[in-house]
This record gives structure tokens, C-alpha cells and sequence, in this order.
């Protein structure tokens, strides 16, 4: 598990990570989402040493975090790049060996990987001469070489044609099976809420939610929907509710008082048909933008 | 430092890992030799690279085979004699040779002045040579025959400060008795002075040369890192000290062979010349202008490095190399101009040093403690530079957004 406490960054007088902590459980997807700015890739570069620490630690299986584990991890920067005249297959065993393989075994295992996302054909191809989805690919592949112990991603779905994003999760999962943890950030919710077991969310370099997806779509005030068989215009009139929408049949209300849903139920059955009564859970993009707002 | 809980996933690394040292090490290889290797493999399999090195040689092997041509040449003349100065033409035909080896020249006779013109306009002959009231001269159609004037000056003066005396009754030996002025040099001799001051150009010019190009290309080359964001993968994996010392180390490399096939593709040419005697005596100059380039280049490569890293664009290279191209200008300007007590005084100032002391070395009369002085002080230069250079290249390389002053690559935190 890699735990982050406390994580603080100041660029001058600008605080751009802000005592920020969470953690990344083993095995697990961990989503990182905020808006530009919030100080998602200043987290990243701190975790990965790649960027000085003014306050707060890393922890790495429940220690600090040394140079030797973080050559271990998969790191992808935001903006990223590789060599662009160098070829792809020599660049990758290069970046393999500094991160510790032995020169025979990296290239066995980089043109392994290459076959796997469809590049075998051209290993010899300078990194300039491919097409963006497929210089992203090699982007990936130079994340995870060699077997990563942990994986941190900034923003790897960005420019990936649906088709890539699909193979790129597929390799995600493969890894977080083999108890990997996997930090990533996106500004694609849908992607977040679809990938991910656990979410942190910043805003202006705080932590402002972390969660499972599902703690925290529990974790608001609870909503209920309510289709009636009449008219719903008599919900209006509850102590304990606070009606959100009311459209005919339907109503849409947020419990205020503890119980009131329980009034509610017994109100409705008393008065006539129910249709349906069901709890409302916000989307994730909800919840991001309250919380963010 | 365990790593045991993943210990079979990290089989392929474990080479690295316990290895002992913190990460300094990768699979066996220290990772700054890794960083040199790939800085000279990519290098050498560049094209314009292979080009412009193989375009180099054989422009020094050109320059050298164009002298030996020039040397050997010889001049053909035709001289045009009408009947009063056939005498004449004939004794600077026979005179040549002593004057200049190289001049080689044909009588033509001819009946008078007309036909002497007519023969000058249809370049039957280069110049015809008659006498005057005060003396001989020689006319040509349009452009001076400079060999040609200057043997016949000779032979014309000879013969005729012979018949002159002959005619007083002594001889020219009798009256230029006594005149000779000769020269002589405290140290070495002139051709040698000549030769010392051609190839102080020459090193100087390769120094030049050579810091620049290689200069440029290292800081280019931390440019393309930093703007690809690869050096993030690159600092999270090794020590960004390796990556430096490996970037210098590769350029430095380069640089050195590329400067010892011009140097032997130049001493193999000038064997071949007329000034082969000096080749083994310019052996030991060129050996410690090799030291002292190596000196020089990894004090410069240092700093050239954190011009790039200061940069965060390719176009912003210009301006924050200006200082290094400014220093490479002064470099080349002091090392061509400097002498007296100035050059001897600049002989040991770093980097300047790096090429006025072997210009005077080539010149001779530098005491055998003097060039390794300056080189030990060149090295105690190079060494501040790399030390100072870490520091501004590690804290500039990881700092995004623009361009980077040297005060805040200097003050600022990790």
C-alpha cells in the first residue's frame, strides 16, 4: 500500500498541494480527479521523488518511501515524451536498464510488450515516425517496464482512441490482480466512476473527497424518488423533507430529519398506489462538482 | 531496503537492488555508464553527425593535398627574345633554377617588336623581355609574371653588376664583400616560428570548434529531455547526477575522437609535405593540446549543460547560452591574439588556458612544470564548474514553465 500524509508543496507565496493525504491500497484502481490546478501532477511528482517534499511523507508498505522502490514504480509524466529520433525498441531496453533490468532481459521483456500492443513491426521505427495513439503505447509500455510495484499515471487515457483505452485498462487490471496499487488521474469522470475502486478528489491543493466510489456516492445527504398512482403535490406538505422536484406523479426529495423517508413510505401506501420509491445516489460528476465548487 | 514482500516481482531487477548502493547502480552497470553509452550510440548512428566528421577529414586531407600540389608545381614560362636581348634571355634561362626551383623557362626568339607584340596578343609567348635606355624590361600582355619578374630582376641584376665590375676591374664578390646581414634566433629558427604560429591557429580553431559544436549539441540534447518530460521517468529511475555525468562524459568522448582523427589525419598529411621534418616534434604539442582540450571541454560541457537546462524550449537556447558563446569568443580571440607577458599571464587562467598554453608550448621555451601548472589548475577549474554545474542542473531541469534564471535554479529547493 503507498500512503501519502500530509503532503505539502509551496511554489513561493502559491501553496499548491495543501496537506493532502489518501492512500493507494494494493490492488486497487485509485482515481485522482480535480480541475486544472488542483495539484494532481504536483502529488505525483512528489510521490515520485521527481519534485522536493516541503512537508509530509510518502509511505511505501508502510515505511518511507526510498529512491530504490520508486525505481521500481511505473511512473508516466503529464506531458509526455520520449526520445523522438531515437528507435522505440532501443529507447525502451534504455529506460528498462536504468531502471534496474539487466540489458538481455529488458529487451526480451520490451519486445514482448511491444508485440502485445500491436508495435512488433516496428521496433526499429523512430519514436517521431509512429502515429500519436501508437507513440502513446510506447508511453505506456516505458510505465510499465519493468514489473512495476506500483504504478502512478498522470493522465494516461488522455488522446487514447476508445479501442486503446479499452487494451490500456485491460493492462491495468491485470496488474492491480497481481496486488499492484494503481494511482492514475483523468479528467474523464465516466472513466474515473467505470475504472475505479477508490477516488481522491482536490480541489486548490486539498484533499476535498477519497473514498470508494460507492462510500461516497452514500456519503451525501440521502435522496429518494417517489411515483405515485395520483397527484405527489401533498409530498409538499411533510415535516422532515425538503422537495427537490416535483413533476405531477413524481417527486424528488432529500431527507432532513432522520426518518422522515419512513413517514413518507407510510404516507404514500395510506394514500393510494406506489410505483416506485428508491434511493437516489448522485453521479459522480455531481459530487465532484460540489465538492470542487 | 527489502524489497522481499515483492521479491518475485522484482526478479529482473534484483541485480539492481542488491547491488547495496541506493540506486546508483542498474542491471550490473553503473547507470551514468549507461547514460554514456546511449549519448554515443545514438551519436555516432546520426547521420549528420557521421556526415559532417567525414566531410571535416576530408577537408583537412584536401588542404593538405592542395599544398603538396602547390608545393611541387612548377612554373612554365615563355620568354619572347628579339635579337638584342637574346643574350640576355638566355642567361635567365640558365639562372632559373638557382633563383627558384620552381620556375622553368623557355626562349623564343623573335624577329622585332611587331612580332614580339603580335606573339604576347596571341599568348605565344608570356612576356618579352628588351633593353631600355637605363636598363631591361619586361612586358606582358596584361597581368604581371610575378615568378617570372622576380628571376629576371635577379638574373638581369647579376649579370650586370658583373660586367659592370669587370669593367672597373674587381668582381661582385669584391664589392658586396662584407655586406651580408644574416639572421639568427635565440630560440628555434624562423620556418619553425611560422610553423608553431600556423598550427596555434589550428589548435585554437579545433578548441573552438569543437567546445562549440559539442557545446551546443549536449545542451540541445538536455533540452530534449527536459521538453519531453522523459527526464521525470529518467530522475524517478537514477540519481539526475549520473544523467549529467554521463551526458558530459559521452559529448566529451565524441568530442576527444573526433579531435584525434583531425589531429592524425593532419599529422599523417603533413608527413607527407615538405614540413614532414616537424611532425615528430609537433607529436608532443598535439599530445598536451589533447589534455588540455579534455580539461577544457568537460569545464565547459558542465556549464553547457545548465544553459540547456535553464532553457524549457529548444528557441530558448539562444539566450541562455549567450554567457558560454560570449566565453568561447574570447576563447578563440584570446588564444589567436595574446602574447607577450599576456599570453604567459593567460596561459594559466582557466578556461583561457586551455588554448594559449599550447600555443606556447608549440612555440617552445615553456619549462617542463609550466604546462602541467596550468593543466592542474584547468583540472581545479573543470572540477568547481562540475560541482557548481550539478547544483544549477539538477534544481533547472525539473522546473517548468519558461525559462529559468541562474539565481532561481541557484536558490531554489528540490
Amino acid at each position: 500500500m503507498l500512503e501519502i500524509r500530509e503532503l505539502t508543496r509551496r511554489f513561493g507565496e502559491n501553496t499548491a498541494v495543501d496537506h493532502v493525504s489518501f492512500e493507494v491500497p494494493s490492488g486497487l484502481m485509485t482515481g485522482f480527479v480535480g480541475g486544472n490546478g488542483a495539484g494532481k501532477t504536483t502529488t505525483m511528482r512528489m510521490v515520485m521523488g521527481v519534485l522536493g517534499i516541503d512537508e509530509g511523507e510518502v509511505l511505501w508498505q508502510g515505511r518511507p518511501i526510498t529512491r530504490l522502490d520508486r525505481r521500481s514504480f511505473g511512473y508516466m509524466p503529464e506531458e509526455r515524451g520520449l526520445y523522438p529520433k531515437q528507435p522505440i525498441l532501443d529507447q525502451l531496453v534504455y529506460i528498462a536498464q536504468l531502471k534496474g533490468m539487466e540489458g538481455g532481459a529488458a529487451r526480451t521483456a520490451v519486445t514482448e510488450l511491444l508485440e502485445r500492443f500491436g508495435l512488433g513491426e516496428r521496433t526499429k521505427d523512430h519514436l517521431e515516425k509512429l502515429s500519436l495513439g501508437n507513440q502513446q503505447r510506447v508511453q505506456i509500455i516505458a510505465s510499465v517496464l519493468p514489473q512495476p510495484q506500483a504504478l502512478i499515471l498522470d493522465e494516461p487515457f488522455s488522446g487514447l482512441d476508445p479501442a486503446a483505452v479499452d487494451s490500456m485498462v485491460d493492462l491495468l487490471r491485470e496488474y492491480t490482480r497481481d496486488d499492484v496499487p494503481v494511482l492514475f488521474s483523468s479528467h474523464q469522470l465516466d472513466l474515473v466512476e467505470r475504472l475505479c475502486d477508490r477516488l481522491v478528489v482536490l480541489s486548490q491543493g486539498r484533499r476535498v473527497a477519497a473514498g470508494s466510489v460507492t462510500e461516497l456516492r452514500d456519503a451525501g445527504v440521502p435522496r429518494f424518488r417517489l411515483v405515485l398512482g395520483g397527484d405527489a403535490g401533498w409530498v409538499r406538505d411533510l415535516r422532515g423533507l425538503e422537495v427537490l422536484d416535483l413533476d405531477g406523479t413524481t417527486a424528488l426529495v432529500e431527507v432532513r430529519e432522520a426518518g422522515a423517508e419512513q413517514q413518507l413510505i407510510t404516507e404514500a401506501t395510506g394514500r393510494g398506489d406506489v410505483h416506485e420509491f428508491v434511493r437516489v445516489r448522485p453521479a459522480l460528476s455531481e459530487i465532484y462538482r460540489e465538492a470542487t465548487a | 531496503m527489502s524489497t522481499d514482500k515483492t521479491a518475485d516481482k522484482t526478479a529482473d531487477n534484483t541485480a539492481g537492488t542488491t547491488a547495496g548502493r541506493t540506486g546508483d547502480r542498474t542491471g550490473g552497470e553503473p547507470a551514468w555508464l549507461l547514460v554514456t553509452r546511449r549519448e554515443i550510440v545514438s551519436r555516432i548512428t546520426d547521420k549528420s553527425f557521421v556526415l559532417g566528421t567525414a566531410f571535416m577529414v576530408v577537408l583537412i586531407a584536401g588542404f593538405i593535398g592542395f599544398s603538396i600540389w602547390q608545393d611541387e608545381k612548377t612554373t612554365d614560362v615563355t620568354l619572347g627574345a628579339t635579337p638584342d636581348s637574346v643574350a640576355m634571355a638566355t642567361a635567365i634561362k640558365d639562372g632559373a633554377p638557382d633563383v627558384d626551383d620552381k620556375v622553368e623557362v623557355t626562349v623564343t626568339e623573335l624577329a622585332d617588336r611587331d612580332a614580339a607584340e603580335a606573339a604576347l596578343r596571341d599568348d605565344e609567348v608570356d612576356a618579352w623581355l628588351h633593353p631600355t635606355d637605363d636598363g631591361w624590361q619586361l612586358t606582358t600582355e596584361s597581368s604581371e609574371q610575378d615568378a617570372l619578374t622576380t628571376v629576371t630582376r635577379a638574373v638581369v641584376q647579376q649579370t650586370v653588376l658583373a660586367d659592370n665590375a669587370a669593367q672597373v676591374g674587381t668582381t661582385v664578390e669584391a664589392l658586396q664583400a662584407g655586406s651580408t646581414v644574416t639572421t639568427e634566433f635565440l630560440r628555434g629558427d624562423a620556418e619553425r616560428a611560422n610553423v608553431a604560429e600556423a598550427v596555434g591557429f589550428v589548435f585554437v580553431f579545433l578548441f573552438y570548434f569543437a567546445a562549440l559544436v559539442f557545446g551546443m549539441q549536449l545542451a540541445s540534447s538536455v533540452i530534449e529531455e527536459k521538453q519531453s518530460r522523459i527526464v521525470e521517468i529518467i530522475a524517478a529511475a537514477i540519481p539526475l547526477r549520473h544523467l549529467l555525468a554521463g551526458k558530459v562524459l559521452g559529448n566529451t568522448a565524441l568530442a576527444v575522437i573526433q579531435l584525434l582523427v583531425y589531429l592524425a589525419v593532419g599529422l599523417v598529411g603533413l608527413s607527407f609535405t615538405s614540413y614532414s621534418s616537424y611532425v615528430p616534434a609537433l607529436s608532443g604539442p598535439a599530445a598536451w593540446f589533447v589534455a588540455f582540450f579534455l580539461a577544457g571541454f568537460v569545464a565547459l560541457a558542465c556549464l553547457w549543460a545548465v544553459a540547456g537546462s535553464l532553457a524549457s524550449r529548444t528557441e530558448d537556447l539562444q539566450s541562455t547560452s549567450t554567457p558560454l558563446t560570449m566565453l568561447m569568443l574570447v576563447m578563440f580571440f584570446g588564444g589567436l591574439s595574446l602574447d607577450g607577458r599576456a599570453q604567459v599571464i593567460a596561459s594559466y587562467v582557466p578556461p583561457v588556458s586551455a588554448v594559449v598554453m599550447p600555443k606556447r608550448i608549440l612555440a617552445g621555451g615553456v619549462e617542463w612544470w609550466e604546462p602541467l601548472l596550468a593543466l592542474g589548475l584547468l583540472a581545479v577549474f573543470a572540477g568547481l564548474t562540475v560541482m557548481v554545474g550539478e547544483r544549477l542542473y539538477r534544481r533547472a531541469l525539473l522546473q517548468t514553465g519558461g525559462r529559468v534564471s541562474l539565481k532561481q535554479a541557484w536558490a531554489t529547493a528540490e
